[in-house]
């Protein structure tokens, strides 16, 4: 994907931060945020194509690190179906995987595999941080727990809750899955991260 | 029994059910093999390693509870503090110990008990009961306790190069401060 | 009462623990002059080591010659934190140290409270915390049994077994309103009533659970794959288990006849009628068939609590530790400030310390607490059945192939949270 010049803020697409878009609460908010957006992205249809490819079946790489990573697996159920999503297929190996949601507590130590494997990982691709403790360290505040996983990699979605519950995650993934559609580019393209 | 005969001994102490033997910390080992071999305890639990700087310092208010239990018809503190009993040493090992036996419907109990001072080596009983081995990689690595004589004593949970021991009740607690959105 | 045959002989002779170091298997000297050995990085990241484990293992061919473990990768410093908190709020800490069989740590926690506090929680809410506690043994065995039979390659019963796993969650949310870490024991008791409605919902679960059970094993006992790649596996024998400090599946399995709630009893489990089973084959097998044989026994003890389930108050009545009721607080004065003291700065636990052991889903969870008389735990430890376990993995594999490798790592049902705290 092009990048322009200096590194864009979700803002300059016309998206607002969730805090704002809540306010204004009513169905299809973000849908009509987002309809907006494509005609002043200017996809393609072949851009339109390939983002309907690449949102309807993200695979997600198998990084469950805590508790999370026990509802995350419980979207793989069959209650909570993410086959439904096309993200059914957890791939072992990054070099394979769109997106890696980071579910549980990252301590310092795990810092640096999470940061490889998302080096290993080919673009496009995205993270949703599921949990409070990878948005933001949780209720872990302390020497051992990384405050956030933003810190090291660039994320799309942040999921809260402790855990949030499959039907949470879900909604996490389907608002990616709306990100893609509309164009948005991944997060690495917008965020500052530290390399 | 009345645990007087366990080498190295220095005191005993019971309360809420449980004993607490404490020995020299020169005499661990001979202490841990008796108490394996002659008293049968083949089963070691745990061994927690705890921080005692900073205990006689801060008066604390409260109802009077005792070792027997509480006794709610017994006034609150109305502002009376009164300090925990001050301790010798910054470190205690205790080590639970338990004797299997399979079919047996008991389980015997005891912590044994030793005291160190920051730096002070303690002999390491992973001859006794290999079960040892990580407890005491993990009591070293988060309060700095030296044992004398284990094989492989190194990080265990922390990074291989962090610096200082995380538990112990001068290093800092870590994290950052929150900051909420609104205020920005 | 044991379910087992009888006796057999013993599983090796001798120990099979490594030395000088006994959690670390090396590699022969010889060995490695001549042979090939291959060191390959079982990295944190891997879809089979349950959690963020790290195996440096050296092979030779596809035989493991040399296997040592890096834990730490989710240490979150649990015990420093709750010290950091009053009691009341450090109760919702232990719950994610082992997040399988979350409610018993939680358990582990309010019990050494209660024990330092000297009070006794009221029939109904001992009942119902052993209900609650076996429904976490069960969540805990359908989660080991999915994932594990998964990397073993019998892909099916994840969704099985995660179809019964939602079932029991479903039965939690009933109750504490809450799927996971649930935060429904307080020192004293339970935080509310029970409500409506769950008596009949958790009957019907009961009732339904050890039929599936049997269909686990119809799917797995005689499947000459499932039987290969566990009969024979991971022998660990009674002298090496009590030796490593194993305790659970684990211990049972290698033929040693040791259940806390049978010897230690705590909570109902002197009043309700069970059976501990216990295999003598010290391999990935029995310890599948003992952990088969619990998720049967805790159903067991599911409906007899059920049945035996008492009236009552749920919680304490001591205004010291436990918040009064809303209602009084618009009338009496004293309740008003009982709250207000409770809330800001928490009650206080006399001095002294404990040690208090429960049967968690994976063996002895201790927790040691050491209390200075203030409103804020000095220290407090657990002592994690998963770390114990994994000092067993140098013992376990030696002469296992690297697919046996996963196998017994299975089978030691190691929760990486419960291991690094």
């Amino acid at each position: 994907m092009a990048n322009v010049g200096r590194k864009k803020r979700l803002a300059d697409y016309g998206l607002q931060t969730e805090r704002t878009l809540m306010r204004r609460k009513g169905p299809g908010v973000f849908e009509q945020e987002l309809g907006d957006l494509e005609s002043r992205l200017g996809l393609t249809t072949v851009g339109k194509a390939v983002a309907w490819a690449q949102g309807h079946s993200i695979w997600p790489d198998t990084f469950g690190l805590a508790c999370c990573a026990m509802e995350m697996i419980a979207i793989v159920g069959s209650r909570y179906d993410v086959a439904r999503f096309g993200a059914e297929v957890f791939r072992s190996s990054p070099r394979q995987a769109d997106l890696m949601i980071v579910s549980g507590r990252v301590s310092h130590k795990m810092a640096a595999p999470l940061r490889q494997i998302y080096d290993q990982m080919l673009e496009p691709k995205w993270v949703i941080a599921m949990g409070a403790c990878a948005s933001s360290g949780g209720m872990f505040a302390n020497y051992a727990v990384l405050q956030g996983v933003d810190k090291i990699v660039a994320v799309d979605v942040h999921v809260p809750g402790c855990p949030p519950r499959p039907e949470a995650l879900l909604e996490g993934i389907v608002r990616l899955q709306e990100k893609i559609l509309a164009g948005v580019p991944p997060a690495y393209e917008i965020r500052e991260v530290a390399e | 029994m009345t645990y007087a005969e366990v080498p190295g001994f220095a005191s005993v102490g019971a309360s809420r059910g449980e004993t607490t033997v404490v020995v020299e910390t020169a005499r661990l080992l001979d202490a841990a093999r008796y108490l394996r071999d002659e008293q049968g305890f083949n089963f070691l639990s745990d061994i927690a390693a705890t921080d005692y700087l900073g205990w006689n310092e801060r008066p604390v208010a409260g109802y009077w509870g005792h070792a027997e239990g509480r006794d709610i018809n017994l006034p609150g503190s109305w502002g009376l503090a009164r300090k925990p009993e001050p301790r010798a040493k910054r470190f205690s090992v205790s080590y639970q110990l338990l004797a299997v036996v399979s079919g047996s419907r008991e389980a015997p109990r005891v912590c044994l008990q030793v005291w160190c001072d920051d730096g002070e080596p303690v002999p390491s009983v992973v001859s006794v009961w290999p079960t040892a081995d990580w407890h005491e990689r993990e009591a070293f690595d988060l309060m700095g306790i030296v044992f004398e004589g284990h094989p492989n004593l190194k990080r265990i949970l922390m990074d291989d190069d962090w610096e200082g021991h995380p538990l112990r009740k001068d290093y800092p607690m870590g994290g950052e401060p929150v900051r909420f959105s609104g205020e920005e | 009462m044991t379910l087992a045959p009888s006796k057999q002989a013993p599983i090796y002779s001798g120990t099979r623990i490594p030395s000088p170091i006994p959690t670390v298997l090396q590699v022969d000297p010889a060995l490695r002059e001549e042979g090939d050995i291959l060191e390959v990085n079982f990295g944190p990241n891997h879809p089979s080591t349950h959690g963020v484990l790290r195996l440096i293992v050296e092979l030779n061919g596809e035989r493991v010659e040399g296997v040592e473990a890096v834990i730490g990768y989710l240490h979150t410093g649990f015990e420093k934190n709750m010290e950091q908190k009053t009691w009341w709020k450090a109760i919702t800490y232990p719950e994610r140290i082992d997040y399988l069989s979350f409610q018993i740590n939680e358990l582990a926690f309010v019990l050494a409270i209660e024990k330092l506090l000297g009070v006794e929680p009221p029939p109904k809410a001992t009942w119902m915390r052993t209900l609650l506690c076996e429904l976490s043994r069960i969540h805990s065995h359908l989660i080991w049994l999915g994932t594990g039979a998964l990397e073993l390659g019998a892909i099916s019963l994840l969704w099985y077994c995660f179809r019964e796993r939602d079932a029991v969650l479903d039965l939690f949310e009933l109750v504490t309103g809450v799927r996971m870490h649930t935060r429904y024991f307080q020192a004293g008791g339970l935080a509310e009533d029970i409500p409506p409605g769950f008596y009949t919902e958790c009957r019907k679960f009961a009732d339904m659970f050890p039929t599936r059970v049997d269909e686990y094993e119809a799917l797995l006992d005689r499947q000459a794959i499932w039987l290969e790649r566990t009969k024979g596996i991971g022998l660990l024998s009674a002298e090496d288990a009590i030796a490593l400090g194993q305790s659970g599946p684990v211990l049972r399995a290698s033929g040693i006849d040791w259940d806390l709630r049978k010897v230690e009893p705590y909570l109902a489990y002197d009043q309700v009628d069970f059976d501990v089973p216990v295999y003598f084959n010290g391999d990935v097998y029995d310890r599948y068939k003992v952990r088969m044989d619990e998720m049967r026994q805790s159903a067991r003890i599911v409906q007899q609590c059920l049945d035996g389930m008492p009236e009552g108050p749920w919680i304490v009545d001591d205004r010291k530790i436990v918040l009064p009721p809303r209602h009084e607080l618009h009338t009496s004065m004293e309740s008003l400030i009982h709250h207000f003291k409770l809330v800001t700065e928490g009650y206080r636990v006399p001095a002294g310390e404990v040690y208090v052991a429960v049967e968690s889903a994976r063996g002895e969870l201790g927790c040691y607490v050491v209390s200075d008389g203030g409103s804020k735990p000095w220290r407090v430890k657990f002592r994690a059945p998963s770390f114990v376990a994994l000092e067993a993995t140098a013992t376990t594999v030696q002469g296992a192939l690297v697919a046996d490798l996963i196998a017994i790592l299975g089978s030691l049902d190691t929760v990486m949270g419960d291991c690094d705290r």
